[in-house]
């Protein structure tokens, strides 16, 4: 076997097979998903932090436009779908998904021809406060109803008077979805569904903790691209089937003792939405610099505890009261230092992402402070999650290798 | 006090808000600190501060960029920034309100980062005006009431409290008559007087400012109209930090006889019920009136009362003053826009930054829009 068929064979080696099951899976949902677009069957647009469960119960098709930013971010078509809403007056200094969604919904762009029209909207603020400007504005422009379920932000303990708000709300999507979809609240179908998501959950938590191995059997990058069935259909079988699956291949690699990089010299932590147009590229770099970002703050958002069969419906709403971006910064920073302890890391990268307040606004005081908490190095970068008018490549390649230069020290 | 010496004061401490407070507590004044006028001011001046709202300053950055990126408002960014370099030493604290994210993080990184002696925390609803958020926000509201007692160590009676719903009651209705007077009498005063006797009440107890502003009533109410010929635009936005644009607007011979401004006609909007209990009246005022764009439009109601204001006021055109990086403010924009456009109504929209406040190119975009009006 010539040095080229040995790389070859160990590139095959430590490629990740279920990433291709992933790709039928996604590519199924989406072609159901546009395939319903004027038919009987409902379609639901809803943010990422949304609670899907009840729309899956009610057999309603959700859509992620933030999945779908995403896909336009990495396939590099989201800067001119943003350039279609800035010519109709949005500014550039708004999150590029919700200017890249605006635009897609116009000129049905992007690399799967735009998202299904909604037959109505499901919008939670616990991301961030920009999705229900941007939800108005779909409201506006597909002329179709929106329910917003807000999640006001949580210092410390979840408070009371906020879990009551929060039930109340639960109750109310589901009295909208009755009303919506004709059908009625089936309580035993909902703890089916409530079960579901929660063992998805579960086995993604199992997933990503296998990245606590040296090496780590995958990157949080390949965690970004297998993050999207948690996301988009938590609550499905389906889910569950394909996490079994994806579970099974990291314990075998673990086994077999196959990583993700051919060598693995560092471990970082990533901070933020992926740079989704320069993934690729990163993934290079890092595999260059025998760096493994083997954990980040964002794919484990989805590792919330489920659903108490004993009151199902105040525990789901209690669970998406308290994600990651709804605490303040003393809970962020916990989580940080307790990641990097928990996979054995050398440093922190933040992506600074001008996109996206709540993820961004406070990261100079939490790196500092994990600093001050793990005594290990972190660097900032400046960029945008889907508009790559605002990276500047050589300068952060650049960065990132002095960065790992200084983890050799 | 004649009309005339009251409206300079007032400018004066538009132009230099802070020199003044600083000096409050020589004058035996507490003052606290807020940013957004969700704050239940009345609470505060129950338990014997002096409510004083933070704007933002024009001025160098200097300690603030190493807590704020550079694509956050400039509004957080000096306020920030004059708290850490010292300029607020005179504050017992700050009150914060979850209205925007970049104002949600504020509050956790001027808690970590300054040492006032009270820091408080207004989780408010976004579902402003339905009838589902209607018992948290009470219960906010009472918590808050619980906060401030705890800091001051003494209760604050409802008598107490009643009489400064009362007193700030009054203010809005006085600073709604004057309002009313400009529409009645154009040209009685100009858009820079005006504005500038309702943002003074931003720096003092409201007491004093009820005074001053009951003075300059009873001057105006017995002057004859103005018409003095100027160009009418509305303006709408957030706040104006300092008097810049209104002094422009004056200068290229228009005025603003209207506005939708957080610091202006939107921060009057509504009466506490003096009927009912306290803290569910402040609650239900915060939760009926017109939504700031931060709040959702579940009413449309910030639209309906842009356009009603534009129609009431006969402003030939409106200039939107932006906050660079404002996203509640800025999502809006292409809708509003497009309201007053289907009425034939031309709009600008202008956006400033703190620490690169620039006159010049302020003055240039105002003269195209002013002169586009006129038809020249």
């Amino acid at each position: 076997m010539s040095d080229n068929d040995k790389a070859q064979a160990d590139k095959e080696r430590r490629k990740i097979k279920s990433a291709a099951a992933m790709r039928d899976l996604m590519l199924k949902y989406y072609t159901e998903a546009k395939q319903a677009e004027d038919t009987d069957q409902l379609v639901a647009w809803i943010t990422s932090g949304g609670p899907v469960e009840p729309l899956i119960l009610f057999d309603i098709i959700p859509v992620y436009p933030e999945n779908h930013g995403a896909m336009c971010g990495a396939s590099k078509m989201n800067v001119e779908l943003c350039e279609v809403a800035e010519e109709r007056g949005f500014s550039r200094d708004l999150c590029s998904y919700a200017r890249g969604d605006i635009g897609s919904a116009i000129t049905k762009g992007g690399p799967i021809g735009g998202l299904p029209k909604p037959d109505f909207l499901v919008c939670c603020n616990n991301i961030c406060n920009t999705v229900f400007k941007w939800y108005e504005e779909l409201a506006r422009y597909f002329d179709v109803p929106l329910f917003i379920y807000d999640t006001p932000f949580v210092r410390g303990e979840l408070p009371e008077h906020i879990a009551d708000y929060s039930l109340r709300q639960m109750e109310e999507y589901f009295a909208f979805l009755e009303e919506v979809s004709g059908k009625e609240f089936d309580e035993e179908r909902f703890l089916d569904v409530a079960v579901k998501s929660l063992q998805a959950i579960g086995l993604w938590s199992e997933i990503l903790a296998c990245n606590e191995n040296h090496p780590a059997p995958m990157t949080c990058f390949d965690e970004f691209i297998l993050m999207a069935p948690i996301v988009t259909l938590r609550g499905t079988q389906e889910v569950v089937d394909f996490y079994q699956v994806v579970l099974e291949e990291m314990r075998t690699r673990i086994e077999e003792g196959i990583g993700i990089l051919p060598s693995e010299k560092y471990r970082l932590l990533w901070d933020n939405i992926p740079i989704w147009y320069e993934m690729r590229n990163l993934g290079r770099i890092f595999m260059d610099l025998e760096t493994c970002l083997v954990a980040d703050t964002y794919t484990s958002a989805w590792t919330f505890e489920g659903v108490n069969a004993d009151r199902p419906v105040a525990s789901l709403a209690d669970a998406y009261a308290e994600v990651y971006l709804n605490i303040n910064l003393e809970r962020m920073a916990d989580k940080m230092v307790s990641l990097a302890e928990r996979f054995d890391v050398n440093g922190m990268i933040l992506h600074s992402n001008r996109s996206c307040k709540p993820y961004s606004l406070g990261q100079y005081d939490l790196a500092r402070e994990f600093t001050e908490r793990t005594d290990l190095p972190t660097l900032i970068l400046e960029a945008d999650h889907t508009d790559s008018r605002w990276f500047n490549r050589g300068e952060a390649e650049n960065r990132i290798r002095n960065f790992v230069e200084t983890l050799l020290d | 006090m004649d009309t005339q010496a009251i409206v300079e004061e007032c400018l004066e401490l538009w132009r230099d808000p802070y020199t003044h407070l600083a000096d409050l507590p020589d004058q035996g004044e507490r003052p606290m600190a807020y940013f957004c006028t969700y704050v239940p001011e009345e609470i505060l001046h129950a338990a014997g501060f002096t409510p004083v709202r933070l704007m933002g300053a024009e001025r160098t950055i200097t300690h603030a960029d190493a807590h704020l990126q550079a694509y956050c408002c400039s509004l957080a960014r000096t306020d920030l920034d004059m708290a850490l370099a010292g300029d607020l030493d005179f504050l017992e604290g700050a009150v914060f309100v979850q209205t925007c994210d970049t104002m949600q993080r504020l509050s956790d990184i001027w808690r970590r980062n300054t040492s006032f002696s009270f820091h408080g925390d207004l989780v408010l609803p976004i579902r402003m005006g339905e009838e589902t958020s209607l018992p948290f926000l009470v219960e906010e509201v009472r918590r808050f009431r619980k906060a401030v007692e705890d800091f001051t160590g003494e209760q604050i009676w409802d008598d107490a409290l009643a009489e400064s719903i009362h007193v700030y009651n009054r203010n809005r209705k006085l600073l709604e008559r004057l309002y009313e007077l400009r529409a009645e009498k154009p040209g009685l005063i100009d858009g820079l007087a005006a504005t500038a006797c309702v943002v003074a009440g931003f720096w003092m107890k409201k007491n004093k400012h009820n005074e001053m502003l009951h003075s300059l009533l009873e001057g105006l109410e017995e002057a004859g109209p103005g018409g003095d010929g100027r160009t009418p635009l509305l303006v709408s936005g957030s706040v104006c930090t300092t008097p810049d644009l209104m002094e422009l607007l004056l200068e290229l011979d228009a005025d603003a006889v209207d506005d939708d401004l957080c610091c202006g006609h939107r921060y009057i909007q509504g009466l506490v019920d003096e009927g009912a209990s306290p803290e569910e009246a402040i609650a239900r005022r915060l939760w009926e009136r017109v939504n700031c764009p931060a709040k959702h439009q579940c009413r449309e109601d910030h639209a309906d009362f842009l356009m009603h204001r534009v129609e009431e006021s006969g402003a030939k055109g409106v200039v939107f003053f932006l906050q660079s990086f404002c996203e509640p403010h800025l999502f809006d924009i292409p809708y509003l826009r497009g309201l007053l456009q289907d009425k034939e109504v031309p709009s600008l929209v202008l956006e400033t930054e703190l620490q690169s406040f620039s006159r010049g190119q302020l003055r240039t975009r105002l003269q195209a829009f002013v002169e586009t009006i006129r038809g020249i």
